[in-house]
């Protein structure tokens, strides 16, 4: 490895670092927007009026794999829902 | 501030407290309008529904050519409930194992249970005919459930598009927040050896590289949700919002209201004019009906005719501005076509081109 190459590879390392704590940060803040919005779709079933639940009820299917997986990240085995089972 | 006559208004709605005359009055100024040969369609969004009763035809859940030029339709949210959910049953079907179907099934049945839902469908389909209405007819006439049930209606729009505002804005952070940590993963994977290495000299081509990146983020899965999602949430949206924007032009709409001389509906009255106006709801007009006619009564009823004329002096001064236009009692109930023709006769003052509305 010439002394280009290195500092080059080195380069390569300090963006890394410095790109990877921001692409974890971002996609923590992501994750969180989104586990925001499905609560929201979610809301009337855990017992907070939403002027919107007839109309997001079609939402349902499509945030049914996210609400398994923001579940079980919680720490719950299984759905908290009473009347939404995924699992 | 002068505004063309009623009958050029793409929407009238008609309201008022329950039993003051609004189906009647609604059903004149239809056949009228239709009998001018214009298109019209008379829309009942009341539960209880009576407009078929008027006219002695059965109408139902279908648009319906009752007479010539007159359509009629009498709105049933139940089953447009029912057919809502049935739709987001199918599709979560495919998305869950079979043993969850009867979870499901009993989840939706409770949504249909949920005092909004019904509420919902109707607004709903109101917004929906307020659009497509004006498209395949000269006129669309509702005749509305009493009157704090449609105010409520009128106001939800506003509600619901605030709620999805906030909705749609969660989504496009969420969206070009994934769209960045694509971006750096993009980024990682290229220098990582992924894609082709570079000769020297090559810089100019990057810019290439970068447009690529965005396009491998649109095609990936994640983003197929997120686009279903924006697209539910916007098709939604935006038959509310239009039908706000219809609803609150006065060259398209007009609100009319029924009463009838008497203490209740007074007040009612001005409750809902308080509120339209806060809404700026364009109000066209007001119908002062069964007004004791002129003739001499008897003892009996001229003793209700000296109270009935501090009623009229009440409405004069509060709704003066909105020139009440009356209504006798006539000698017979409202009931075929001739009774109708005989009640829109009162109501020509509303097609004189220089009616005004506040």
């Amino acid at each position: 490895m010439s002394w280009k190459e290195k500092l080059q590879r080195f380069q390569e390392l300090v963006n890394e670092f410095y790109e990877g704590r921001h692409r974890g940060a971002l996609a923590r803040e992501k994750r969180e927007e989104d586990d925001l919005f499905m609560l929201l779709v979610f809301s009337e079933m855990m017992g907070v009026p939403n002027p919107a639940s007839y109309y997001t009820l079609e939402l349902l299917p499509i945030l049914y794999d996210e609400f398994h997986e923001w579940h079980t990240r919680m720490g719950m085995d299984k759905s908290p829902l009473e009347h939404f089972r995924c699992c | 501030m002068s505004r063309s006559p009623l009958d050029e208004r793409e929407i009238l709605f008609v309201g008022g407290k329950g039993g003051v005359g609004k189906t009647t009055t609604a059903s004149a100024l239809a056949l009228q309008a239709a009998e001018r040969n214009r298109k019209i369609l008379v829309v009942s969004t009341d539960p209880a529904h009576s407009l078929g009763d008027i006219f002695d035809v059965s109408i139902g859940n279908r648009e319906r050519e009752i007479l010539p030029n007159l359509w009629a339709l009498e709105i049933d949210p139940d089953r447009q409930v029912d057919a809502y959910l049935a739709g987001v049953k199918a599709t979560m079907r495919e998305f869950v194992r079979p043993a969850m179907f009867s979870e499901i099934d009993r989840q939706m049945e409770l949504t249909r249970q949920s005092p909004g839902a019904v509420e919902a469908a109707l607004m709903e389909r109101m917004a929906q005919l307020m659009e497509e209405g004006r498209r395949s007819y000269d006129q669309v006439i509702f005749d509305t459930a009493p009157t704090g049930h449609t105010l409520r209606l009128l106001t939800l729009p506003e509600i619901m598009a605030a709620w999805m505002d906030g909705l749609l804005k969660g989504r496009d952070r969420s969206d070009s927040l994934g769209r960045a940590v694509e971006r750096l993963s993009g980024r990682r994977r290229e220098r990582s050896g992924d894609s082709p290495p570079k000769e020297e000299g090559e810089e100019s081509e990057r810019t290439g590289d970068e447009l690529s990146w965005f396009q491998q983020v649109d095609e990936s899965p994640g983003d197929e949700r997120g686009r279903k999602i924006r697209e539910a949430l916007l098709a939604r949206r935006r038959t509310f919002s239009r039908a706000r924007r219809h609803l609150l032009d006065p060259d398209i709409t007009a609100f009319i209201l029924v009463l009838i001389p008497e203490k209740l509906p007074i007040l009612e009255s001005r409750k809902a004019v308080d509120v339209l106006r806060k809404h700026r709801v364009p109000i066209a007009g007001m119908v002062v009906n069964r007004v004791l006619p002129g003739e001499s009564l008897g003892d009996f009823l001229e003793s209700r005719r000296s109270q009935e004329e501090e009623y009229l002096a009440q409405i004069e001064a509060l709704f003066g501005d909105l020139d009440p236009v009356r209504i006798p009692l006539l000698r017979r109930d409202v009931d075929g076509l001739e009774g109708l023709r005989e009640v829109a006769r009162y109501l020509e003052p509303f097609s004189s081109p220089s009616r005004a509305t506040s």
